[in-house]
């Protein structure tokens, strides 16, 4: 057989894999905009806010910043596993897990001085986000349980855990809601910017998105990753050990979601609040299936869609319009970025 | 000459951005075996496809007995009195012989009087082609051999006249092989046609009457094998690319230089191995290959060779017995050190087992060696270096492919072969397992890595080639075993090579001496 086409040149390549993306984001707000308008609302206006409130003010961008935070850590969470082939659904319970490790040490050893207090609590939430991923994981090598089904339910017992620690274990009774008494002085992560406040969360989580990006395409086992991803029955046959990496997929992604709660505790509520992990999962997983798996992109959609959080906010504040308006964007652009793909293989 | 039984004109017919054919010419005359000859990817079976109604042709032209006829599905063909029988036979294997038939023409009542009809039928047929089979048989405990014999009475019993077989040989003992030539001749000599698939040049100068070569989906020469030399037709498949004279495929083995085998790397003592119904699939063999030795395993499909491989690669679990390589004792899950220790693995599957579908070319060359200089320095993965390397393999093993960054899914069948073989050849291995190492490529390809495999084997490797091409085996190895249903029927030396004693052992017949 011939094959008569030629490759094309590399620049007309990279507008052909851009394009479904620009694509993806004009029609998503395009449609937005459609329910917007029939609700009555200023369609032009309402882009704007979302948009560019974000850029406007430094407040603002420290809000973008502090939402990229967690997102950005979820995302990565979902993103490795998903290069071994195995999806983490369970990174809220991992982050919820993460901020009770964190929280506990925070607070019995409320007296440590930082330099030993700061580190330990942030190594406790990896710890047991890490734990939290490794129940499934073990379930998974040990009877072959599909981790769906078991990080989705893991998120439930969650729930209960940080539920009991809040009102049982160490209860604020001042607080009208499931909260606990703060934790030491020595715990808190220092601030980079004093005002308005950005925590050192944020260079964390640059440092997190560049080691994971040099641990995925550098290294030797980030390499069996992705092969065991690829094609885990081809990764066996040449000698990569498929089933210990898709247990440490998830054990890395646990880690890496109990950071975003140790995170949040250390650098934001400075106590354990129920409600801390927010909708970060399901950012994250958008996050992470926008960027295809590419741990490089993670971050850059984890900031956009930041942009798109705060601005939604914002225009919830300010327009009235409801802030889920937002997600229907994100989950258009899903849904559009994989149709693209299903265009292109035709 | 008379009018043609079938004539198909300037068939055209893409694939996507691939031609399969281009502008083929195709006839068929009453009462002859019609040899379709060509290489993997000329277009013989897709040609035939669209005459048996799989395929539609984008253009062209199909005339049967002389009317021009559109024929849109296998039940066209088979009104027009066209039967074809695949590759791979598509039979209910816990139904008799005469259910497999006669599917789909019972009628739904009064079965046991149409049954036995049925019955009588086939055997009448049976006999009539010399095409022995038990109606009442269940499929699935009959030999590949009969099987196939099913499959023709299949498109005899519904009226066929036209037989299309595609590659009919693969799998089948020499003896069978030779029971068929005799019932394609008493066919054509009772006034039938055969169009008769095939990539092996001496099946069509032992059975055919005339041949139609393909090359790259184009028609080379028709002729009638009276007048046509064994060499016309390799140059017809592999045109000017090929040096003839000089090629083992068509010359044989080289003379033998000054050879003694050397030091034993592969020892399997009594080794058992389960299937994937816990069924032992190997039972008790014990063999050795020795350094600079090629020891070829012959067997129909499906008789332990798969389970034997995975085994020995560390893959499968032994269920008893001893396996060492190049000094270490193999278990499951040693392929890691195996492959450290310079053994190269060829697996069957390559789409399964052989290649990372969503990776790069340059992910998939390097698998298994990864963790080795120069693709990675301790815990990093050299990427320039990995790259270097992808682009010289490329090219050397003629993988058509636009540079390592393609994603390997793109890639044909043939192509992932030549990567597979690439990845495995690019190390100077020790230790070779290779199983069907040339399944898909053209004859250039072929004839490419029989030289590597003799190279190897000159410089000392130890090789276990496992082939269900018996010519394969014939012409490369210093000695060959043959596996049925999981156990070594005899280890024969190359004087002692003889294609008809493999053949009964293929069937089950032990060596008389060992």
């Amino acid at each position: 057989m011939v094959v008569t086409q030629a490759s094309p040149p590399r620049l007309s390549r990279w507008l052909m894999a851009a394009l479904p993306y620009v694509a993806a984001v004009v029609i998503s707000f395009l449609a937005a905009g459609v329910f917007i308008a029939v609700m009555g609302f200023n369609v032009l206006r309402a882009y704007e806010t979302i948009l560019f409130t974000s850029f406007r003010t430094p407040n603002g961008f420290i809000q973008t910043l502090l939402k990229f935070v967690p997102l950005t850590l979820q995302a990565l969470a979902f993103t490795v596993p998903l290069a071994a082939g195995k999806f983490n659904i369970g990174g809220e319970g991992q982050m919820i897990v993460g901020a009770i490790g964190a929280t506990a040490v925070g607070i019995l050893f409320a007296g440590a001085p930082g330099v030993l207090l700061l580190p330990s609590v942030l190594l406790a939430s990896v710890l047991a986000g890490a734990l939290w991923a490794a129940i499934p994981g073990w379930l998974l090598y040990r009877f072959g349980i599909n981790e769906i089904l078991s990080t989705v339910l893991m998120n439930f017992v969650s729930f209960q855990l940080i539920n009991y620690v809040a009102t049982e274990i160490w209860p604020d009774p001042a607080a009208g809601h499931p909260t606990t008494v703060p934790i030491g002085e020595g715990a808190l992560l220092p601030l980079l910017i004093r005002r308005p406040p950005l925590h050192l969360g944020f260079l964390l989580t640059i440092v997190v998105a560049v080691l994971v990006y040099i641990y995925v395409t550098r290294t030797v086992y980030g390499y069996e990753l992705v092969a065991t991803g690829a094609n885990p029955r081809a990764a066996q046959v040449y000698g990569i050990p498929v089933q210990v990496l898709s247990v440490l997929a998830l054990v890395l992604g646990g880690a890496m979601a109990g950071l975003a709660g140790g995170v949040e505790v250390a650098g934001i509520h400075r106590r354990l609040i129920e409600g801390l992990q927010s909708n970060y999962l399901t950012l994250g997983i958008l996050a992470g299936l926008i960027a295809k798996g590419r741990v490089v992109a993670v971050p850059f959609v984890a900031f956009f869609l930041s942009v798109l959080e705060v601005g939604a906010s914002a225009m919830q504040r300010t327009m009235m319009i409801p802030g889920e308006m937002v997600i229907i964007v994100e989950a258009f652009i899903v849904l559009f970025i994989l149709l693209s793909e299903v265009i292109r293989r035709r | 000459m008379t009018a043609p039984l079938v004539e198909m004109r300037h068939i055209h017919k893409r694939f996507g951005d691939v031609v399969a054919l281009e502008d083929v010419h195709f006839e068929l005359q009453a009462g002859e075996i019609h040899g379709l000859l060509g290489g993997n990817g000329a277009g013989k079976t897709t040609l035939m496809n669209i005459l048996y109604g799989l395929y539609t042709a984008d253009r062209g032209e199909i005339h049967v007995r002389g009317q021009r006829v559109l024929i849109h599905s296998p039940r066209d063909a088979l009104h027009l009195g066209i039967g074809m029988v695949h590759q791979h036979f598509l039979q209910v294997a816990p139904f008799t012989v005469v259910e497999n038939i006669a599917l789909g023409t019972l009628p739904r009542l009064g079965g046991k009087k149409h049954v036995r009809a049925a019955a009588d039928r086939i055997q009448a047929l049976a006999q009539q082609f010399g095409l022995a089979v038990d109606p009442h048989a269940v499929v699935e405990d009959l030999p590949v051999g009969v099987r196939q014999r099913v499959e023709i009475l299949k498109a005899l019993y519904r009226g066929a006249d036209v037989l299309i077989l595609d590659e009919p040989t693969t799998n089948l003992t020499p003896q069978e092989v030779d029971a068929l030539f005799q019932s394609l001749r008493a066919m054509v000599a009772q006034g039938l046609s055969v169009i008769f698939i095939t990539h092996k040049i001496r099946e069509v100068m032992a059975v055919c009457d005339r041949v139609t070569v393909l090359r790259e989906g184009r028609n080379v020469f028709t002729r009638s094998r009276a007048e046509t030399r064994e060499e016309d037709l390799v140059r017809g498949m592999v045109g000017e690319q090929l040096d003839v004279q000089h090629s083992f495929l068509f010359s044989g083995r080289p003379q033998e230089t000054e050879h003694t085998a050397g030091a034993p790397l592969i020892q399997v003592h009594d080794l058992t191995v389960l299937g994937d119904n816990n069924v032992p699939a190997v039972q008790g063999c014990t063999f050795t290959v020795r350094e600079g030795e090629i020891l070829g395993i012959a067997g129909v499909a499906g008789n332990g060779q798969t389970e034997l491989a995975e085994a020995l690669m560390g893959i499968r679990p032994i269920a008893q017995g001893e396996v060492t390589i190049n000094g270490y004792r193999v278990r499951v899950g040693s392929t890691r050190h195996l492959l450290a220790r310079d053994v190269a693995y060829i697996p069957e599957d390559r789409l399964e087992d052989g290649y990372l579908p969503a990776a790069s070319v340059a992910h998939n060359l390097i698998l298994g060696y990864h963790r080795r200089p120069p693709y990675s320095r301790g815990s990093f993965l050299d990427w320039p270096a990995v790259f270097q390397a992808a682009w010289r393999l490329i090219k050397e093993y003629n993988i058509r492919t636009a540079g390592p960054t393609e994603i390997a899914a793109n890639l044909s069948g043939g192509n992932i072969q030549r990567l597979m073989l690439a990845r495995a050849f690019a190390h100077p291995f020790r230790v070779l397992i290779a199983h069907n190492p040339t399944r898909g490529l053209d004859i250039p390809s072929t004839e490419f890595v029989y030289r590597k495999l003799l190279e190897a084997r000159a410089r000392g490797a130890a090789i276990l080639l496992i082939s269900e091409d018996l010519d394969e085996l014939l012409l490369l190895c210093d000695r060959i075993g043959t596996l049925y249903r999981g156990q070594l029927m005899g280890i024969l030396d190359r004087p002692a090579f003889d294609k008809y004693r493999i053949g009964e052992m293929m069937a089950g017949v032990a060596a008389t001496q060992a």
